[in-house]
Order: structure tokens, then sequence, then C-alpha cells
């Protein structure tokens, strides 16, 4: 599905990610783990497409990425984001439809069938009608995911999307995940909590820089591999810092 | 009855005259066209921009009334390339060194400013510069009336074809570029018509005038509604009632038409500012504060009204 070859991104001759290569299948949920500045984001955007590699390729189905930009669902961060925009729930899913309607085609039965099952599969039916500044922080998330799942995606990018979420909503954009790895979808998702990594990511790769480790969650985050990465040994099982 | 047909017969008096009927009809087209086009601007957020915009207008008016005089597309042609200069030259800037891009675009506006007021002294014809500022719409001629035409189909026939990039683009361009969206043409198409819309109205209503036209309408219609269509249909017809109603306002009082139109645009923008029933300043003092629900939802498993919040029992 994805296939990484030799990337290399830098930023002012400074490379954030240096050589990286690694190979995902569908139907997984994928945590990006590292420390500060070790590439998480860029390798995001690297995927979306949105940043020029300085060596190798990125191939979705074995297609360049301008090429499958369809079949790519980056979710911004939240901080990017107009909240105030005149755009319903609704208005934004179907933005996802635009791809598929064109420039100037009207709506068809299948394109309103596909916003109607995004809004559904997410919960947000019964908030179609409201802007999107009027939802909570997961109710957001969700509405994005929607847009996504509407833009029939089979990639989906996620930076950082539990940050500032309260319990209920990281559980609900959890589920909501699921659903979505259920779905045959690849979904990567960089994450800076190593707590809950296992019940969240069936599979995870640890980055700094470089790719340290690429695998099934509890063999990726092994003590070593993060004494590696974070070049302390500081992770003792899940624990609370309080 | 006899008052009635009087008072009829003082509102068409203004079509009896040719420079009259050319001067609804620029208005009409302008306030349409900036009003459509400023719903673009302000959710890009290039208010600020567009001002700058239409002050480096100044050298190429200045360069094409040296040339030609004071010919309707010279001028049209003269302040585009030195509109599109300033704007293309700012984000080459910003791109190349450390600079910012509005610290470019603010510099290189004001010394296009400048640049303009010491080549206007070499004009070959007189320019007056609140003629420039405020326009003259009495004066707008048959050549002028074209221009309008052609920017006014122009601008709205490329915004409605490209309405869905534009939209994602203006809603988030990361989004948009991992889409697929050729972000950068977007955006410079955007620049390129915004201009054009500047510049198209130079001798109706000015460029001070041309910019109300282009934010305050648009502005108007963000404050009442929270539908993308709405309010590009509404700031257009809003700009094209305000252009209209400012130069019969200013017919009959005998005031010049820039200003009237103006105040007049600044009546509907303070309405919607204080009586929007959405986003209205008094309305929201007396509008239900939150959302019921929202609350409820923080109890995994109840959905609806029919929850048992813990402690709360004896109410619900």
């Amino acid at each position: 599905m994805l296939r990484i070859e030799d990337l290399t991104v830098s930023y002012h001759r400074v490379p954030a990610i240096h050589h990286l290569s690694l190979s995902l299948t569908s139907g997984h949920c994928v945590g990006l783990f590292g420390p500060n500045g070790a590439g998480k984001s860029t390798l995001l955007k690297s995927v979306a497409g949105l940043l020029n590699p300085e060596t190798g390729r990125i191939l979705i189905e074995g297609i360049t990425l301008d090429k499958a930009a369809s079949l790519i669902a980056y979710l911004p961060q939240r901080e990017s984001v107009d909240w105030d925009f005149p755009v319903t729930v609704r208005g934004l899913v179907e933005m996802g439809r635009y791809h598929q309607v064109g420039l100037i085609g009207s709506f068809s039965q299948r394109d309103q069938t596909a916003v109607e099952e995004a809004l559904e599969l997410f919960n947000l039916s019964p908030l179609a009608r409201r802007q999107i500044k009027e939802l909570s922080g997961g109710q957001q998330q969700r509405a994005f995911l929607a847009r996504a799942w509407a833009q029939e995606a089979d990639l989906y990018l996620l930076d950082e999307p539990f940050g500032g979420l309260d319990r209920t909503s990281a559980k609900a954009l959890a589920s909501a995940l699921g659903t979505l790895r259920e779905r045959g979808k690849l979904l990567l998702v960089s994450h800076h909590a190593l707590a809950e990594a296992e019940s969240l990511f069936d599979t995870a790769i640890l980055l700094n820089g470089e790719l340290v480790a690429c695998g099934p969650t509890s063999e990726a985050l092994s003590p070593q591999n993060l004494e590696c990465a974070y070049g302390t040994a500081i992770y003792s099982g899940s624990h609370d810092h309080s | 009855m006899n008052w009635f047909s009087h008072f009829l017969s003082l509102l068409v008096e203004p079509f009896g005259y040719s420079f009259m009927q050319r001067a609804l009809l620029s208005c009409a087209l302008i306030g349409f066209t900036n009003g459509f086009l400023g719903t673009f601007i302000i959710l890009r957020r290039q208010a600020l921009l567009a001002d700058a915009l239409s002050h480096s207008l100044l050298p190429g008016l200045a360069v094409a009334a040296m040339i030609v005089g004071l010919s309707p597309g010279g001028l049209l042609l003269g302040g585009l390339i030195a509109a599109l200069f300033v704007a293309l030259g700012a984000q080459v800037m910003a791109r190349n060194s450390r600079l910012k891009e509005e610290t470019a675009v603010a510099s290189l506006y004001i010394i296009a400013f400048a640049l303009g007021i010491v080549l206007i002294r070499f004009a070959k014809v007189k320019v007056d510069l609140t003629h420039f500022l405020f326009g003259n719409i009495l004066g707008v001629g048959d050549g002028d009336l074209w221009i309008a035409y052609a920017a006014a189909f122009l601008t709205l026939g490329t915004l409605v074809l490209f309405q869905r990039p534009l939209l994602l683009t203006l809603f988030d361009v990361a989004v948009a570029q991992a889409s697929g969206v050729r972000v950068q043409w977007v955006e410079t198409g955007l620049l390129a018509l915004t201009v054009l819309g500047l510049v198209a109205s130079l001798q109706a209503v000015g460029v001070l005038l041309s910019l109300g036209l282009l934010i305050i309408p648009a502005a108007t219609a963000y404050l009442l509604t929270d539908s993308f269509n709405r309010m590009l249909w509404g700031g257009a017809f809003l700009g094209m009632i305000c252009a209209v109603g400012g130069l019969f306002i200013s017919f009959f009082a005998n005031i010049p038409s820039g200003p009237c139109i103006v105040m007049l645009m600044a009546v509907f923008l303070g309405a919607a500012y204080l009586f929007s029933p959405r986003y209205g300043v008094l309305f929201k003092l007396i509008r239900g504060r939150h959302y019921h629900e929202e609350s409820l939802e923080r109890w995994e498993g109840h959905q609806g009204h029919d929850h048992q919040v813990p402690g709360n029992e004896s109410k619900s």
C-alpha cells in the first residue's frame, strides 16, 4: 500500500528524515513515535506530498504521489484550521467529494449517498447543520475523518490528533480509527504519549531522524529500541507521571 | 395618487441622462463583481494586501498617462502591470530572503506609491489624485463600460468555474495541496483577479472605494451566514444594491457619489454587526448560551435525554 524508499527530507540542509525506507500494508493503524524533532510531522507531510524529498521516493499502491493524491487524506492540525470559516459539517464532508464531482458537475445520487454514509459512520448526522466551530474537539476530528471517508481515501495521515482531546473525545476518536482500520484503510498517526500505544495502534514506527524500528507495537517499542530513539531508557512500562 | 406619480417621476429622472445611465450600469457591474470577489479575499485574509495593491497601481497609471494619456485601456494595462509587479515581487522576495511576505508587500507598495507620485509630475496631462482615489463616476465613458463588462465577465466566470478548488484552498492550503489542488495557481489567479477588480473600478469609483466594495459587502454577508454560497452571492447583491443606491442618494442629495456608497455600505455592516441573528452583538446577549447535549455526551453510553447523571437522578 505505502512504500517509502530511501527518503531524505531536509530543511536548510539539516536533514529531518535521513535515508528512511519502510513499507506498510492496508488495514493497519500505525502509530508514529519519536522524540520532538524526530521527523514525525515531516514524514507525514512528505507522504501527503507537501514537501519535496531530497532523495528517494514514495509510492502509493505502486504509483507516485502526484497521481495518487485522491487516495490520500491529510488531516490538518487543529491550529491550522480557520474554525470561523462559513461551512457546516455537511459542507465540510461534501468537500471530500469535490475530486469525484469535478469542477462544475453537480452532486449525483452516489455523491449524496457517500456524504450521508460518512456522516452516519462517524455519528455526525445530528450535527450536520452545525457550523464547524460549534463542535467539541473530538467531533471536529471526526468531521475531518468523515470528509476523508467521503473522499474514498485509502491512506489517512493524522498529525497528533489526540493532542488536547479530553478522555471521552479521545475514546470516540480511537474507536473511529478502529472502524477505519476494520474497513481496510491504512492509518498513519503521529502520537507523543507512549503509555497507551499498544491499545491504540497495532503497528508502530519509531523514528529519530532515522528509522529505529517498524513492526508490531510491542516489538517496535521495546525498551532497547526506545533507548536507541530517545537516547535514554525512559520507558518503564505504562505508568502515571502524576 | 398625485404625490406617488410625482415620486415615481423623480425616481426615474436620473435615467433620463445618458451619463447617469452609464454611471448606474457601471456601479451595478462593479458593485456586483467586487462584492462577489470580496468573499474570497476576506476568507483568504487578504483585505490588507488588497489595500496595499490599490496603492501600488499609481506608478503604472502615471507611466500610462505619460505614454498614452488618459485612455481607459492604457490606464488598465499600466495599473495591472504595476500591481502585479508589486504582488509577485513581494512573493519572490519572501521566498528568497528571510523577509516575511507582509513586510515585503508593505515595503514594495509604499515604494511604488512614492514612485507614482514622482512619475505623475511628468505626465502629459494633469492627473488628479482625488480622481484616482475616489473616481469620477459621472465621467464614465463607453471605453470604461466595456472594461467593466470584460472584468465582470472574466472575474465571475473564473471564480464560478474554479469555485471548488478555490474553496478547498481557502479553507486549508495544506489539505488542498495534499488532495491534488494546484494551490500556487489558485493563489496567483486570485491575486490577479483582485488587481483586475481594482483597476476596472478605477474610473467609476476610484481605488479606495473599489477596496470598500471588495471588503464591506462580503464582510456584512460573513456576519449573516454560515453558508459559503450565501456569503458569495449575498456579498455580490449587497455590493450592487449599495453601489446603485449610493449613486441615487448622491444624485438627489447632491453629495459626492463615492462617500455616499461607502456610507450606505457602512449602514448595512453596522446593522449586521448589531442585529445578525447568528453573530450579531445584540442577539448574542439574548440567545441560549450553549448546546445542552454537549455536556450530556460526556457521560458515556448516554444518548439523548434519557440518561442518568450520577448524583442527579431525581432531576432527570
